[in-house]
């Protein structure tokens, strides 16, 4: 008793005197990397070239700025007064709704499908991963110009259609009611890949143990995957469908390399390409900006409820 | 556990499925080796024999379009990517070391701007150059892709941050090292895993940006290859080879890089999939 009485008070005035000598963490840390030199570069930027600019385009959406017609006007909420009344936004904001609803559900849905395809080990199920892999690497102009080559009306594609007898072959990219479609798809195809490798990520991630329990319970394929893998593929499903929504609603390249909004009047336009037609190349750049608000708004809000709503649902094994 | 079938059957499947997915890639690289009047009577057919027209059609082409695009898309890339490595890094490891309120806020306001699309911010981003005088400048692309993508390096940057002990680095300031020779000499090369995943996923964006290089760098003073395919589509709209053949060695590159590094590439997309 008298023994560990001693020690242990022979531990404590050792604990304090080392105390003593150390600084204290808080000063250590704080040591480790102040603000001026860690953080403010890089904060300075994109100050510079991200918030900065949000707020312009937000001050700019108030006013009826153009730089060919001055003076400047504080004009209040009339932009978007005009949007809400503007036919064409309306257009411009359905498709871009669609396109990122239509991307979303296939690329998270075939991806899944995919990956539960292509979830074994071994050279061949590795090597078609990258396959599958390979667009997401590719510039979307690339993407663009490949389906473009293979989807205009005597393209790739129908020229094998009528080969096989069919007389008047969809105009994918010239039929004002199936070229959104198409867009859409070609987005699919180039994202399928970052689905298909963050849902095998999720898949490769449940523990056997957990399979081999439910088989032995008597649990088939199907009823294995909903009951024990798809609770557990939560996490996968969170950032595909944040990625996707973000993605969809930011479209820009395809629309411009693709159809430029066609055919017809803006069938194909999304937000992202009506606010650089009437900004940047339009110079109505208070009415843009107004587009712009409203974007980074839905963008916004849109991704941050899905990502709480989707957040909720995430177990651990 | 019993298997209903055999594994053939799956790969089987799986090859085809495959197939038909990489068939669009494919017509491209077949065609890019064969001749004009080939490509509309076979699109689909080997390029048997192969012909280097087109490639060489690209690489000598009297504006030098693919040329001058290389090398500035070369630049863009390395510079951006260089000081976005450093900054982010730098940066992301002040967030983790300090718990207070203002870095906090500062990693949530960064966090914001992974999701802001481009085109919203785009016009004033012009103004702000046009005001510094680095419009249709490759120095003025680089600040923009630094600003705009640095929330990204960070955010990685950030979460490695943490997987590090801190006694590390409580062991070499108490040794006298500076705050930058303890992160430089410290830290940043036990970082080595989140730095690749920043660089290869910044260098395949940076070097496929579209709308950036082609609105700040302007068609005057040059543009960089990916935007050069999109000049170069609007001039020889039916010779697929060439355009096929500019978009191969366009993309060459960034398609080599991204080999090299896959592993750090898969691993940075699926570090937060598993561990939510």
């Amino acid at each position: 008793m008298a023994v560990t009485g001693a020690s242990s008070r022979v531990e404590t005035a050792r604990a304090r005197a080392s105390r003593d000598v150390r600084p204290s963490r808080y000063r250590v840390r704080t040591r480790l990397g102040s603000f001026g030199v860690f953080g403010a570069p890089a904060l300075a930027l994109y100050a510079c070239f991200v918030l900065l600019p949000v707020a312009v385009t937000v001050y700019h959406s108030l006013t009826n700025h153009n730089p060919y017609h001055p003076p400047t006007q504080w004009v209040g909420l009339r932009n978007y007064r005009l949007l809400a009344a503007d036919a064409d936004f309306h257009k411009v904001l359905t498709n871009t709704v669609l396109i990122t609803a239509i991307v979303t559900v296939a690329a998270n849905a075939l991806g899944l499908a995919v990956a539960v395809l292509l979830d074994r080990r071994g050279w061949l199920y590795n090597t078609l991963r990258g396959v599958f892999f390979t667009p997401v690497v590719l510039s979307s102009v690339v993407v663009s110009v490949i389906w473009q080559a293979i989807l205009t009306d005597d393209g790739l594609l129908n020229s094998a259609l009528r080969q096989l007898g069919v007389d008047h072959p969809p105009g994918w990219l010239s039929d004002p009611d199936v070229a959104l479609y198409t867009l859409a798809w070609i987005i699919v195809w180039q994202m399928l890949g970052f689905c298909v490798v963050v849902f095998l990520a999720g898949l490769q991630g449940v523990p056997q143990e957990l399979h081999e329990a439910a088989a032995i319970d008597g649990a088939g394929p199907v009823q294995r995957f909903r009951r024990v893998a798809w609770p557990l593929l939560a996490p996968a499903l969170t950032i595909n469908t944040v990625m996707l929504l973000i993605s969809g609603f930011k479209v820009y390249d395809q629309v411009q390399v693709i159809t430029n909004g066609g055919p017809g009047n803006g069938t194909t336009s999304t937000i992202a390409f009506e606010v650089i037609q009437t900004g940047l190349v339009g110079n109505r750049i208070g009415y843009a900006s107004a587009v712009a608000t409203v974007m980074l708004v839905v963008v916004a809000v849109v991704s941050t409820a899905a990502l709480r709503l989707l957040q909720r649902r995430e177990v651990t094994a | 556990m019993s298997r209903r079938h055999p594994h053939w059957l799956r790969a089987i499947v799986a090859v085809f499925v495959t197939a038909v997915f990489f068939l669009p890639l494919y017509l491209v690289l077949v065609n890019v080796f064969k001749s004009g009047d080939t490509i509309v009577m076979d699109p689909a057919g080997l390029p048997v024999p192969p012909t280097l027209d087109n490639i060489r059609q690209v690489l000598t082409r009297p504006d030098h379009l693919f040329w001058y695009g290389l090398v500035n898309s070369v630049e863009v890339t390395a510079v951006s990517v260089t000081i976005l490595t450093v900054l982010s890094a730098m940066c992301g490891h002040y967030v983790a070391r300090n718990t207070g309120l203002g870095p906090r806020i500062m990693m949530i306001i960064m966090l914001a701007g992974l999701m802001i699309p481009p085109a919203v911010i785009l016009t004033p981003i012009t103004d702000v150059l046009r005001a510094t005088g680095l419009m249709t400048s490759v120095a003025g692309l680089v600040l923009v892709n630094v600003g705009y993508y640095v929330p990204f390096g960070v955010f990685v940057f950030a979460g490695f941050v943490k997987t590090i002990p801190i006694e590390i680095e409580e062991a070499a300031a108490l040794d006298g090292a500076s705050q930058l020779r303890v992160f430089w000499q410290c830290v940043f090369p036990l970082l080595r895993p989140a730095s690749a995943s920043v660089m290869i996923f910044l260098g395949v964006w940076v070097w496929n940006d579209f709308l950036n290089p082609l609105i700040i760098l302007g068609p005057a003073e040059g543009t960089t290859v990916t935007v050069g395919i999109y000049r170069a589509i609007g001039e020889h709209q039916q010779d697929f080879g060439a355009v096929f053949a500019l978009m191969f060695l366009a993309t060459l590159p960034i398609l080599l890089l991204y080999l090299v590094f896959q592993k750090h590439f898969v691993k940075g997309l699926t570090g937060g999939a598993s561990k939510g």
